[in-house]
C-alpha cells in the first residue's frame, strides 16, 4: 500500500520535474518570473531580467502545485503528507540533477546556445537563484519544502470543513436564486432572456466606438471566425461532413472582393457591396464543384480530398501560373475601402459590419437548423441509409449543405479581404481550415454559443496575450490537447439532446428505480 | 398524388449526378493524355537524361513518403484515426540525427592533421548507423508518449475528438522545437564520405547523371525497412496481433490480446519508422528546422489515402507513386514545377472519386467507414 503510493507520487513529481526543465530550455521560467515581477508592480525592461526574488516566488508556486497536485483525495492525512513530500523530494532530486549540469556549463563557460537557443548565462544565473553551485542544493531544499506545504495546502483546503462550506454555500445560492425566479412576475421570467440580449446588442453598439482600433481589429477577427465557424458547422456538425478545405472558399470570397475593388491587376472598381455578394456567389459556385464529384466519399476521405482542393487552391494562388490574373504570391493590395450611405468606412464601421453580418449568420444560422432542411441534414448526419429510406435526398441535401456553408465562408472572406485591404495566398493556408475546425470543435459542434467562446478563446485570446507571444502558439497546441483530454465535447456543447443516448440511459434508469423498489419492498 | 408526382424528377436527379463523375474523370483523363501527348511526342523537349535524373529523384523521395505513409496507415488500420502529429514524430527523428552528426562531428579520432581527423569522417559506416538508430529511437519514444499522452484517453471518444487532440499535439511539438532549438534553419553535417551531391555517376547521351550515395542510402534502406516491417506483419507473433486489434478489437481482447500494449507498439514502430525517414530527410535534403515535418507529413498521408489507408502494401505503393508524381508530373505534362502539389492532389482526388478506398483498399464495411 505505502510503497504504491510512494510509487505513484514519485512518478508525479518525476514529470513535473522534467516540465520544470522543459519551461527552462524554452525561457520560460524568465518569462514566468518578468510576469511576477509586472503584477507585483516592478516593471522590468523589454530583454532585461528579473530580480531573483521574483523567480524564488515562481518556484514556489511551481513546488506548491506540484504538492498539491500529487495528494489523492481519499486516505489518511499522514499520508497525503508523505504523497507530498515524496512528489516534492523527486522534483527536487530532478531539478537539481539539472542545475548540476547547468552548474557545471556556467563554470566551465560552455556556450550551448547554439543548439538550445534559450540557455544563456544570465538565465542559468537566475534560475540557480545567483548562488552558483549552492543554489543546486538550495533548488532542492525549496521543492522538497514547498512539496510538503503544497499537500499540506491539499490537506487544508480539501478537509471536511471546507467542503462543507463550499455545499452550503452552493445551496444558499440556489436558493437565493430560486426565490429571486419565484418572486418576480411571470413576465419578467419569461421575457428576461431577450433582456439580456437587448443589453447584449447595446453593450456590442456602443463598444466598437470606444475600445480603440486594437480591440476592434482583434474583435472583428473573432466575428470573422464565428462566421466561418457556423459555416463549417453547417457542413460538419448539421450534415456530418468532414470538411477541412474552408479557406478554400474563404478565399474565393476574398478574391472576389478583393480584384474586384482594386487598382491592379485588373483596375476593376465596382464598389464593396456588389462584389460581396458576387463573393458569396463565387464560394457558393466553389462549393458546388468540390461537392459534385466527391458526393460518393465519406468520413476521413471527404476530409483529404476537401483538404487536397484547399491546397490546391493555395498553391494555384501562389502559382505563377495565375499572376496576371490573382497577383501572384505578391497578393492584392490597394483594396478599395467600401462606402455606407457616402460614408467611407472606418474601423469603427467595420465593427459594426461584422456584428451584423455575425446576427445575420446566427440568425440564418437558427432558422435553418430547425427548418425542414435542417432535420433532414441532421437524419442524415445521424443515419445516412435511414435517411434515404424516409425519403431525403441525400445528395441534394449533403450539396446544399456545402454550398450554404460555403456562402457563409465567402461572406467571412470578402469582409476580409476589404478589412485588412490586402488579401494574400498566405492569408488561405491549410492552418487557417485547421483554425475553423478546432473553433467549432472546442467550443462545440451545433452550438453557436459554443462557436463563439470557442472564437473568443482560440483567436480572441492569443491576439490579447501579445506579452506571452513567443509561447503563444505552445500554449495553444497544448491547450487543445488539454480541451479534448478534459472537455472533449466542447467549452459550451448543444444543447440538442442525442436521442439514442438519452433513450437508452433513460432505460437504464427505469430498471434502475424498478429495481429500488423491487429492494424496498 | 404527390409522392407519384415528386417521384420523376428524383430519377432524373439521379441521372444527373451519376453523369458529373464520369464527365469530370474524362476531363482530367483526357487533359492529362492530351499534355503527355504534346510534351512527349510533339515538343520532345526533354532528353533521356532528364527523364533519369528525375526518376532516381522521385523513387528516393518516394521512399521516404513510403516510409512515413506506413506510420499513418498502420496507426489508421488500429485506431480509425489520422495521427496528425506524424509530421512532428519525424521531425524529432531529424534533429536526433541531426545532434547526433554534430557530436560525432565535434569528436576527434586523431589530432594530427588540419582539419583533425574527426569520428564521423573516420568510421562513416559507424556515424550513420548510430544516427540511424539514434533517430529510430528517439523518434519512437516520441510516438510512444504521444500515444499514451494525447490519443490513450480518447480511445472511446468520436472520431473528431482524436483528430483535434492530434491537431494540438503536432502544435505543440512544432513549436517546443522552435523554442528549443530556435527557428532557424540547419545544415545536416553529413559524414565527408556520403556528403551531399556526391555519388556514382552514369553516363547518358554523353551527359552526366549523378546518383548521389545519400539518395541511393534513402532508397534502399527505406525498401529493406518496408520488407522487414512486411515480414514481421504478415509472420511475427505480434503482427498477427496487430492485425487481430485492427479488425476487431473486442474480439482480440477476449482471445486474450492486450490492446492497449498493441496499440502502443503500433505507434513504436510508426514511430521508429518516421525517426529513420526523418533521419534520410536530413542526410539527403540537408536541412532541419521545426517545419521540416509538416509538408512531408500532409504528402505522406496523402500517399497512405492513395494506396487505400490502412493497408501497408498500399501505403508503400501509394508513397512511390506520389514521389515519382511529384517528380515526372510537371515535366511530363509540361507545367511550372510550381505546380507539383497540385498534380498530385488532383491525382489522389480522381483516384478517390473512382475508387474510394484507394488503389489497394479493401471495400470498407459501413462501420469502418
Amino acid at each position: 500500500m505505502n510503497k504504491e503510493i510512494i510509487r505513484s507520487s514519485s512518478r508525479k513529481g518525476l514529470l513535473f520535474g522534467i516540465v520544470m526543465i522543459f519551461l527552462v530550455l524554452i525561457n520560460f521560467h524568465i518569462m514566468a518570473a518578468t510576469m511576477i515581477s509586472k503584477l507585483l508592480g516592478t516593471n522590468v525592461l523589454r530583454g532585461a531580467f528579473p530580480e531573483v526574488r521574483y523567480m524564488i516566488i515562481f518556484l514556489v508556486i511551481y513546488g506548491l502545485w506540484v504538492g498539491w497536485s500529487a495528494v489523492s483525495r481519499e486516505g489518511k492525512t499522514i499520508t497525503k503528507l508523505l504523497e507530498g513530500l515524496t512528489a516534492g523530494i523527486t522534483t527536487g532530486i530532478v531539478v537539481g540533477l539539472f542545475g548540476l549540469i547547468l552548474f557545471f556549463l556556467l563554470e566551465t563557460q560552455t556556450d550551448v546556445r547554439r543548439y538550445l537557443t534559450a540557455l544563456s548565462f544570465p538565465s542559468i544565473n537566475i534560475f540557480l537563484l545567483g548562488l552558483r553551485g549552492i543554489g543546486v542544493p538550495v533548488l532542492f531544499g525549496l521543492f522538497t519544502l514547498t512539496g510538503v506545504a503544497g499537500g499540506m495546502l491539499a490537506v487544508g483546503l480539501r478537509s471536511k470543513f471546507i467542503t462543507e462550506l463550499k455545499q452550503s454555500v452552493r445551496t444558499t445560492v440556489i436558493n437565493l436564486r430560486q426565490r429571486i425566479t419565484n418572486s418576480l412576475p411571470d413576465k419578467v421570467n419569461q421575457y428576461g432572456k431577450y433582456g439580456i440580449y437587448l443589453i447584449l446588442l447595446i453593450v456590442l453598439l456602443l463598444l466598437p466606438s470606444r475600445w480603440g482600433s486594437y480591440n476592434n481589429f482583434v474583435f472583428g477577427m473573432v466575428g470573422l471566425y464565428v462566421i466561418l465557424g457556423i459555416g463549417l458547422n453547417i457542413m460538419l456538425g448539421l450534415s456530418g461532413q468532414f470538411m477541412i478545405g474552408i479557406a478554400a472558399l474563404f478565399a474565393m470570397g476574398a478574391y472576389s472582393v478583393a480584384l474586384l475593388n482594386s487598382p491592379f491587376p485588373h483596375g476593376l472598381m465596382w464598389g464593396f457591396w456588389p462584389s460581396l455578394a458576387i463573393g458569396v456567389v463565387m464560394a457558393v459556385i466553389g462549393g458546388l464543384l468540390l461537392g459534385l464529384p466527391i458526393m460518393r466519399l465519406r468520413g476521413d476521405y471527404l476530409g483529404i480530398v476537401t483538404l487536397g482542393f484547399g491546397e490546391i487552391i493555395r498553391i494555384l494562388l501562389n502559382s505563377d501560373l495565375l499572376t496576371d490574373l490573382t497577383g501572384g504570391p505578391r497578393g492584392i493590395q490597394n483594396i478599395q475601402q467600401p462606402t455606407f450611405l457616402g460614408q467611407p468606412f472606418t474601423d469603427v464601421s467595420y465593427a459594426y459590419l461584422i456584428i451584423v453580418a455575425m446576427a445575420v449568420s446566427i440568425f440564418l444560422y437558427y432558422r435553418l437548423e430547425n427548418s425542414r432542411t435542417g432535420r433532414a441534414w441532421l437524419s442524415i448526419k445521424e443515419d445516412t441509409l435511414v435517411a434515404r429510406a424516409t425519403g431525403v435526398d441525400v445528395q441534394k441535401y449533403k450539396l446544399l449543405a456545402l454550398c450554404v456553408g460555403a456562402a457563409f465562408a465567402g461572406l467571412a472572406g470578402g469582409i476580409f479581404a476589404a478589412r485588412n485591404q490586402f488579401t494574400g495566398p498566405n492569408d488561405h493556408t491549410l492552418m487557417v481550415s485547421i483554425n475553423v475546425l478546432s473553433v467549432v470543435i472546442v467550443g462545440g459542434l451545433n452550438s453557436i454559443p459554443g462557436i463563439i467562446l470557442g472564437s473568443f478563446a482560440l483567436r480572441g485570446l492569443p491576439e490579447l496575450l501579445r506579452e506571452l507571444e513567443t509561447y503563444r502558439l505552445l500554449v495553444f497546441g497544448a491547450l487543445l490537447v488539454f480541451m479534448m483530454l478534459v472537455r472533449p465535447e466542447g467549452l459550451w456543447p448543444s444543447t440538442r439532446p442525442d436521442l439514442e443516448e438519452k433513450g437508452s440511459s433513460g432505460l437504464k434508469e427505469d430498471i434502475d428505480a424498478h429495481e429500488e423498489g423491487r429492494g424496498n419492498a | 398524388m404527390e409522392s407519384e408526382k415528386k417521384s420523376p424528377p428524383k430519377l432524373t436527379r439521379r441521372n444527373y449526378s451519376k453523369i458529373i463523375r464520369p464527365v469530370f474523370g474524362i476531363l482530367v483523363v483526357g487533359y492529362i493524355l492530351s499534355r503527355l501527348y504534346d510534351v512527349l511526342l510533339v515538343q520532345q523537349a526533354y532528353t533521356a537524361e532528364i527523364w533519369v535524373r528525375l526518376l532516381i529523384s522521385g523513387l528516393i523521395i518516394g521512399g521516404v513518403y513510403a516510409l512515413i505513409a506506413i506510420g499513418y496507415t498502420l496507426v489508421y488500420g488500429i485506431l480509425f484515426m489520422i495521427n496528425f502529429a506524424h509530421g512532428e514524430v519525424m521531425m524529432i527523428g531529424t534533429f536526433a540525427g541531426y545532434f547526433l552528426f554534430e557530436a560525432t562531428k565535434s569528436i576527434n579520432v586523431a589530432s594530427a592533421g588540419n582539419p583533425p581527423l574527426s569520428f564521423s569522417n573516420a568510421y562513416p559506416l559507424i556515424s550513420v548507423i548510430l544516427a540511424f538508430i539514434v533517430g529510430m529511437t528517439v523518434a519512437a519514444t516520441a510516438g510512444f508518449f504521444l500515444e499514451k499522452i494525447a490519443y490513450r484517453p480518447l480511445r472511446k471518444a468520436p472520431r473528431l475528438i482524436p483528430l483535434i487532440s492530434a491537431i494540438g499535439a503536432s502544435f505543440f511539438l512544432q513549436n517546443a522545437a522552435q523554442l528549443l532549438f530556435s527557428p532557424q534553419v540547419r545544415d545536416y553535417a553529413n559524414p565527408q564520405a556520403i556528403a551531399r551531391g556526391s555519388g556514382w555517376t552514369l553516363i547518358i547521351n554523353d551527359s552526366r547523371v549523378i546518383v548521389t550515395y545519400t539518395g541511393v542510402l534513402t532508397f534502399v534502406l527505406s525498401i529493406l525497412l518496408m520488407i522487414g516491417l512486411y515480414l514481421m506483419v504478415q509472420k511475427s507473433k505480434l503482427g498477427k496481433a496487430m492485425r487481430a486489434v485492427a479488425s476487431d478489437k473486442n474480439t482480440a481482447a477476449l482471445m486474450g490480446i492486450d490492446v492497449d500494449a498493441i496499440v502502443s507498439r503500433t505507434f513504436i514502430i510508426s514511430g521508429a519508422l518516421a525517426g529513420a525517414a526523418g533521419v534520410m530527410w536530413g542526410l539527403h535534403n540537408g536541412l532541419v528546422h521545426f517545419f521540416v515535418g509538416f509538408l512531408p507529413g500532409i504528402k505522406a498521408f496523402t500517399a497512405a489515402v492513395l494506396g487505400g489507408i490502412g493497408n501497408i502494401p498500399g501505403a508503400m505503393l501509394g508513397g512511390l507513386f506520389l514521389g515519382l508524381v511529384e517528380s515526372l508530373g510537371p515535366t511530363a505534362l509540361g507545367i511550372s514545377y510550381q505546380l507539383k502539389d497540385v498534380i498530385s492532389f488532383v491525382i489522389m482526388i480522381v483516384i478517390l472519386i473512382f475508387r474510394p478506398s484507394g488503389i489497394l483498399g479493401e471495400v470498407l464495411s459501413e462501420e469502418k467507414v
